[in-house]
């Protein structure tokens, strides 16, 4: 009896334990044990301790120090302007299509989806022309006389469309898949009492839908603390590194030109991690409690 | 749902059976020659080209050409892994030091034997020079590829500028000489690839980024260089701050663009833009310098590269260098002097570059070992510095600092083992 | 009246007739979504545009929305070069790997969601919490140690290189959880009663009801697969064999700058056709109602 207990979730959650395991863990593991190394990425790490983190985290003369705190800076800005209208404009749009009269809603949520299927490059790009001051919309439409991608905070404004622009299709498919899963007979049985739309939407849509909007919360700030193709390819960090997001620099440290230095650029990745970590554990801790 | 799920688990089996069938190449085959190279874009369609031609000479050992996207980072896997070493890779010339220093390439010498033209006399010198480290030959050049200066003849005649060009020397006195006197929208000069352009000053001012091979970037002479061309911007001559200079010199806005030999082919598909080539300018009247880089042939040490193979190397890379020519369309110049002075290689607009001595002497190649860092830094804060926007001392120090910082990080670098 | 189901609209509340309120609220949804429809697609119909635009159109100063000129040189161009880039190879492979890998993540996740959502064990929530967390630590240097595992396995250069390493994700098992955990306990309680064993209420129960969320995860997975560009650049050799995301970089000039603006946007725009048309499919599918409910009230 009891073993009969034990092997029925092996079964269910084994499988992917085991691709877990060989896929991420050891190598996660690895870059964890990278970070205590000099390391340039072909040949064996040299173990150094605590060297990579004691330089980063308090040696304010390194360049790695200015970078890392720098780049953890412009990340936590990147988020705060693209994580609430990530998550906002997605629903906003998910709960007007779900209006039963409206007409063209195949129609509406594929232009919507649409951008986030087009290669990065090839989006940054388009935004590139139409922000550029020669050929594009903001000079020839909107009379503005400055390169956007070269000054704040028209940089900043560059890449935050281009991420809602290419981001919203995700969330907002997942709140339509969630709304959709809400009885109808919640919301009759609210209009009947007198519940108007907005109060309907906060006492059963809102909590009907929690568990996917903690998702949603989590995975889009994970997701954002990762970002570097947006500020890379709009403004490419600038101007003086104001763009330039932690991702960035740990990725010209262990692939840029010349001999990696993968040792710090895993320091740098390792405290990342972390930052992702507490700040995934309160919003999921914050929100969970509050359904409850 | 169970029937469908049925339907899906023999879909997925069928497709891993097809996958199973286009199985793993062995990159050890001991009948090719694995060739990686980074050529993307254009440039790998031209050594396709090459690359076929060769292979239809029906050679004892074939070459298999691989364009790779990112190709020093899979360089990093392969050889961590020590599996799927290719046989022949082209490097940058500013990773040849690097690589020999980790102990990562193979001498040349085997190669040079087996086929006697390859050897210094029949390469560019400074090509040449800079697969050689303390005397082994660790890479064979295939080209150079530099800064160069495209003028818009059209522009450059509207504005009188004809006569800066007369002495191939373009000085910045001279373009400052236009201030004033251009209509609204049209510029001197880009600020493509200003990076480079930099490093090219640091040479017309007799200056150089190391001293007894510590970074040294916080120097007069590197003041003195974004100064000058600082100038430029200050006088409202160069395209604005932001602006795509490569574009806007196809749109016909801009007289002079820095770029790259290679852009010529990309140039030449816009209509309406004659252009012409010339040296980068120069701060200096007496001397130019064109920053350049050379991509090299070298092979990372492979055990199982047999002699046969080595032998079949060296035949194709004697075939690039009777053949490169045919590089030439890429916009490159071809290293081997037997083809830059063909007559053939003179309808291509790059043959500028070695059309006498002087010319190119200018073609210049930096081979400090660290030089990579030293232009990843320069990249990141030149432009700042020229558009005025960061105090240039503080930039300077934050360019040695980065390049100092780096190279305590390398192997074999100050903190290692601390 | 039934129909309304919500709306954004605050004058709605404040009006108290009913057939206004509904047509007013219909307005501003229209007015919303029209919007955002128009802003979201001008970069679209731009980008789309700029294929047919010859190099000489692109630079040429002023913003057009439409080519002066439409040309389908680039397309031409796109298409003939089968040796460096033979595009249409790189959108098969693509739909192979895009295709198998989705499949099976629709197994794992289902089965995974479900161990983490509904079934008992010691340990259940701190593993999958512990799991979640290591998922986030960005991968970066780790793909020294990923390429050597895929390397001992032999799947350098092969597909399963594509296909395998993504079911470990936890990112689409999360989703499923939460939506398992929204499913009242008492649908399966009842099941077990009747001697239902998990797989039974697995097949049965649960994969109808997280039917939406599945298709949505199934789409997700086949993007994500689809849009990957970092790993399929360091596990292929071969050309051929390369999916479409990681063979679009080979267009790029070495400097990684895109000198042939046209060509780009082009082959860009045949690389989400297949994508495209997945969702045009699937959209039908992840807004089915599904009544969670039902159970209760049955």
């Amino acid at each position: 009896m009891k073993k009969k207990l034990n092997l029925a979730p092996a079964l269910f959650v084994g499988p992917h334990l085991i691709l877990f395991l060989v896929f991420i863990l050891i190598p996660t593991i690895y870059g964890i044990y990278a970070s205590f190394t000099q390391w340039n990425l072909a040949g064996s790490p040299n173990w150094v301790g605590f060297a990579n983190y004691k330089t980063i985290l308090f040696d304010s003369d390194s360049t790695f120090h200015m970078q890392f705190f720098n780049g953890l800076k412009n990340t936590l800005l990147f988020v705060l302007f693209t994580v609430p209208p990530l998550i906002v404009l997605p629903l906003m749009i998910a709960v007007a299509l779900s209006h039963k009269k409206l007409k063209g809603k195949t129609f509406i949520q594929s232009v919507l989806y649409l951008p986030g299927l087009i290669s990065i490059s090839a989006a940054a790009l388009i935004f590139t022309l139409i922000f550029n001051k020669q050929l594009g919309v903001t000079s020839n439409v909107f009379g503005s006389a400055l390169a956007w991608t070269t000054h704040q905070p028209y940089a900043w404004i560059t890449i935050i469309v281009l991420t809602i622009w290419g981001g919203i299709g995700g969330n907002m498919i997942i709140y339509r898949a969630s709304i959709s899963g809400v009885a109808e007979e919640l919301y009759e049985s609210a209009e009947l009492d007198g519940a108007g739309p907005i109060r309907r939407f906060f006492s059963i849509t809102l909590p009907s839908i929690n568990f996917p909007l903690i998702y949603t919360f989590v995975m889009t700030t994970a997701g954002a603390f990762n970002v570097f193709g947006q500020p890379l390819m709009m403004t490419d960090g600038g101007p003086q590194q104001s763009t330039s997001v932690l991702m960035m620099y740990i990725r010209q440290l262990a692939f840029g030109s010349g001999e990696s230095i993968a040792g710090m650029a895993s320091a740098m990745a390792v405290l990342l991690g972390l930052v992702i970590l507490v700040i995934s554990a309160l919003q999921y801790y914050v929100m969970n409690r509050n359904s409850n | 749902m169970k029937r469908k799920l049925g339907a899906l688990a023999t879909s997925v089996a069928l497709a891993a059976t097809v996958l199973a069938g286009c199985g793993s190449s062995n990159a050890n085959d001991p009948n090719t020659i694995t060739f990686w190279t980074p050529l993307t874009g254009e440039d790998g369609a031209y050594m396709d080209n090459l690359v076929k031609q060769y292979n239809d000479t029906d050679p004892a050992v074939k070459v298999k050409h691989v364009v790779t996207a990112d190709m020093y980072t899979k360089v990093s896997t392969v050889l961590s892994s020590g599996k799927g070493i290719p046989d022949l890779t082209i490097i940058h010339a500013d990773r040849v030091p690097g690589y020999v220093k980790q102990n990562r390439l193979e001498s040349m010498d085997a190669v040079m034997q087996a086929q006697p033209e390859l050897k210094e006399d029949n390469f560019l010198p400074q090509a040449w020079g800079a697969g050689n480290i303390d005397g082994t030959q660790y890479a064979i050049p295939l080209d150079i590829h530099s800064n160069v200066m495209y003028y818009n003849k059209e522009l450059v005649s509207k504005y009188g500028a004809d006569s800066f060009l007369e002495d191939d020397n373009v000085t910045i006195d001279e373009m400052l000489s236009l201030e004033g006197k251009l209509d609204e929208g049209h510029y001197v000069v880009n600020d493509a690839l200003i990076g480079w352009v930099i490093l090219g000053q640091i040479q017309n001012l007799g200056g150089d980024i190391q001293k007894d091979g510590q970074p040294d970037l916080n120097t007069d002479v590197m003041k003195q260089a974004i100064l000058d061309v600082k100038k430029l911007n200050d006088a409202g001559l160069m395209t604005p701050f932001g602006e795509d200079g490569y574009l806007m010199f196809q749109g016909g806005n801009v007289l002079f663009s820095t770029d790259g030999t290679w852009s010529s082919t990309a140039h030449a598909t816009v209509e309406n833009l004659d252009f012409g080539v010339t040296n980068v300018y120069s701060a200096s009247p007496d001397k130019f310098t064109n920053r350049a880089s050379s991509h090299m042939l070298a092979m990372f040490n492979n055990e199982q590269r047999t002699d046969e193979k080595e032998q079949g190397i060296a035949a194709f890379l004697e075939f690039l260098r009777s053949n490169s020519v045919e590089w030439a369309k890429a916009g490159q110049i071809p290293a081997s002097k037997d083809v830059v002075e063909s007559p053939e290689y003179q309808q291509y607009m790059q043959s500028f570059f070695t059309s006498t001595e002087k010319e190119t002497e200018s073609l210049y190649i930096y081979d400090y070992e660290y030089y990579s860092y030293v232009a990843e830094a320069v990249d990141k804060y030149a432009i700042d510095l020229i558009r005025g926007n960061i105090d240039i001392d503080e930039g300077l120090q934050a360019m040695q600092q980065e390049v100092a910082d780096k190279i305590g990080q390398a192997s074999g670098g100050a903190a290692a083992g601390e | 009246m039934s129909n309304q189901v919500m709306d954004l609209d605050k004058t709605a509340m404040a009006t108290g007739r009913k057939r206004s309120k509904i047509s007013i609220s219909q307005i501003i949804a229209y007015v919303f979504l029209g919007l955002l429809c128009l802003i979201w697609i001008v970069p679209v119909v731009f980008g789309i545009t700029t294929s047919f635009r010859s190099q000489t159109e692109v630079v040429s100063t002023g913003f057009r929305l439409l080519p002066v000129t439409w040309i389908t040189d680039n397309y031409t161009a796109i298409l003939q070069n089968t040796s460096t880039a033979p595009i249409m190879r790189w959108l098969m492979n693509s739909i192979i790997i895009a295709t198998s890998h989705t499949l099976l993540v629709v197994v794992v996740i289902s089965l995974t969601g479900y161990g983490y959502a509904r079934m008992n064990f010691r340990g259940r929530n701190a593993l999958f919490f512990a799991l979640l967390g290591i998922s986030f630590f960005p991968a970066v240097v780790n793909l020294i140690p990923s390429y050597k595992i895929i390397d001992a396995l032999g799947w350098v250069n092969t597909s399963w290189a594509m296909i395998i390493p993504g079911l470990a994700g936890m990112g689409n098992i999360f989703l499923v959880r939460q939506f398992m955990l929204a499913i009242p306990k008492d649908l399966d309680e009842s099941a077990k009663v009747d001697g239902a064993s998990h797989f039974r209420i697995y097949f049965s129960i649960m994969l109808p009801l997280i039917k939406p969320v599945l298709i949505v995860c199934a789409l997700f997975s086949f993007t994500g697969s689809w849009n990957d560009f970092l790993w399929p650049v360091i596990v292929y050799t071969d050309v051929d064999k390369m999916p479409v995301t990681a063979g679009l970089l080979l267009l790029q000039d070495i400097y990684g700058n895109y000198r042939m603006i046209g060509q780009l946007m082009g082959s860009a725009i045949l690389a989400i056709i297949p994508t495209l048309t997945l969702f045009l499919f699937a959209q039908k599918y992840f807004v089915q109602s599904i009544n969670l409910n039902s159970g209760i009230k049955g």
